[in-house]
């Protein structure tokens, strides 16, 4: 797709000489809101985290990643969030020896550009009150949605141009995965890109634009979310339904 | 003896130690490191604090910020050294690279320096107060009331700062702090730039005190190692409450037992405390530094 924020080509990345992803082509535009689904280890947690650079293991990454018209290739996690995408990692991960406030400052002042939105504290604080009310508890005394709410909300303080989320669903309460997913449409709706990783294809396919599914690290299937729901291999093998 | 007058010496003693540590401690905090060099590292400090005040004539005042800048530079030398074992926490690789380092830095010094004792005089170290039959000097009054600045400095700008923020990020979570687009590696340089110049600072102060070799060094790593330890990992009011308790203790054991035991008996504390209270004094702290 021309045009689009985020363009990837032959991305590999390998982990001790297993090949855990090798997508050919992906993108994602502004204000679009990509699903990127799998079973157990089909390489969606391996793709996002290598999209931002960022990884704890050591894996060989080769491949193009282009941000806004830019090889970001090369650059160091810290870079890349510096140019505009930002990881909500999986394990709903905070400061847990930190307050929610210090947990949302920032290394830099983000710039609103081409669209992009600076969000302040105030702002986090406003699409999820809950953590005003918490914020001078420390990140480890929030609860699992207090946590993820906690994650968006530092991720989107770097003012990004593309959100990444790894999971964010899991271990939720079914009524906090659906008050999180409304709310990261709503971004999506104000123009922010996000390329969303789920486990919960039903829960994705409610909020997404594009699905992409993801199988043995490639890409096996795309499309629009409204024709992937009636796709039968999507519908058999993680919507339940029966062939 | 003088009970009151060997608390005084305990005090200023127990402050020197904290302000000696407080550079480990923020290290140890920050990067998960020791450095077996620290005690190079404050020999080096107080021979370039005594060079530039005997030899090159600046004043007492300027040639602390001189030995600090050395001593960051030579901190920041040993991290670019290092930057590739600090990231994978190699910590056997960095033990003995410290250690390389500081024995490398004594060789060097005493190429530069030469071998003979030194005595770093300062109008302050010449100065006495005298209460009664208490006595010290103004040096010694300075030490206690700079380390108690320092250490309140440093706490306030890790709780009270932007960068103290930053830095909590990294100690705490280095991986995760890069997605709150912090430079890992920036933070990690500065932390040993922090290291070299505090120790330096410390050099500078206390050096006035006590005859100076490029020997010296063991005595005050192993003093730092029990301070830092016994404050609790990465705690910067652990340090300064170890670093007193333990300056008074070295005082009083060395006046009511003898000072030739005084460092078998700081490590006999060192273990009773560990065994009592694994976390050190700062108990409570699993990560991090505060």
């Amino acid at each position: 797709m021309s045009g689009a924020l985020l363009q990837v080509r032959d991305l590999q990345v390998d982990y001790a000489g297993n090949r855990a992803v090798d997508v050919r082509m992906l993108s994602v535009s502004r204000g679009e809101m990509v699903g990127v689904v799998g079973a157990n280890g089909a390489g969606k947690s391996t793709l996002v985290n290598a999209l931002i650079g960022w990884s704890r293991g050591d894996p060989v990454v080769r491949g193009e990643v282009e941000l806004s018209g830019q090889r970001i290739t090369a650059w160091s996690a810290h870079q890349r969030v510096r140019a505009g995408l930002a990881l909500v990692p999986e394990g709903r991960l905070v400061f847990g020896r930190m307050t929610v406030e210090d947990n949302l400052s920032t290394a830099f002042a983000p710039k609103a550009s081409a669209g992009q939105r600076v969000y302040s504290r105030d702002d986090i604080f406003e699409l999820f009150p809950r953590l005003l009310e918490r914020r001078q508890h420390l990140g480890s005394q929030l609860s699992g949605g207090e946590r993820q709410m906690l994650g968006i909300g530092r991720a989107l303080m770097m003012g990004p141009q593309l959100l990444l989320l790894d999971e964010p669903s899991i271990g939720l309460a079914p009524m906090l995965v659906s008050q999180v997913l409304q709310t990261l449409r709503k971004l999506a709706a104000s123009g922010l890109a996000i390329l969303l990783v789920e486990q919960n294809v039903r829960a994705a396919l409610e909020v997404v634009d594009r699905l992409v599914l993801l199988e043995r690290g490639r890409v096996v299937l795309e499309g629009p979310a409204a024709q992937m729901g009636s796709d039968p291999r999507i519908a058999q093998a993680y919507l339940g339904a029966h062939a | 003896m003088n009970l009151t007058q060997q608390l005084i010496n305990g005090l200023v003693l127990g402050h020197a130690y904290a302000l000696v540590a407080i550079g480990w401690t923020l290290l140890l905090g920050v990067a998960r490191l020791v450095n077996f060099g620290h005690g190079q590292m404050y020999m080096l400090g107080a021979f370039v604090t005594w060079w530039a005040v005997v030899k090159a004539g600046v004043p007492y005042a300027l040639a602390l910020p001189i030995a600090m800048a050395i001593g960051a530079l030579f901190g920041l030398l040993m991290q670019r050294v290092m930057l590739k074992a600090t990231f994978e926490q190699n910590l056997v690789s960095i033990m003995i690279m410290t250690l390389g380092f500081g024995y490398v830095l004594q060789g060097g010094a005493a190429l530069v320096f030469g071998s003979t004792g030194q005595i770093l005089d300062t109008a302050l170290s010449r100065s006495e107060i005298k209460l009664g039959e208490l006595w010290l000097t103004q040096q010694d009054l300075a030490i206690v009331l700079v380390a108690i600045a320092v250490f309140v400095g440093l706490k306030w700008l890790l709780d009270g700062t932007r960068i103290g923020r930053l830095v909590r990020m990294v100690a705490e979570d280095p991986k995760l702090a890069q997605l709150a687009g912090v430079n890992v590696r920036r933070v990690y340089y500065g932390v040993f730039a922090f290291e070299g110049a505090a120790v330096a600072f410390a050099a500078g102060m206390v050096a006035p005190r006590t005859p100076i070799l490029t020997s010296m060094g063991f005595e005050e790593v192993i003093m730092t190692f029990v301070v830092v330890v016994l404050g609790g990992i990465g705690s910067v009011t652990g340090s300064y409450v170890a670093g007193v308790a333990l300056g008074l203790f070295t005082a009083l054991f060395g006046a009511l037992v003898s000072p030739a035991y005084t460092t078998a008996a700081c490590f006999l504390v060192l273990i009773a405390v560990l065994v009592l209270r694994p976390g050190g004094l700062g108990a409570g702290s699993t990560a991090g530094v505060h």
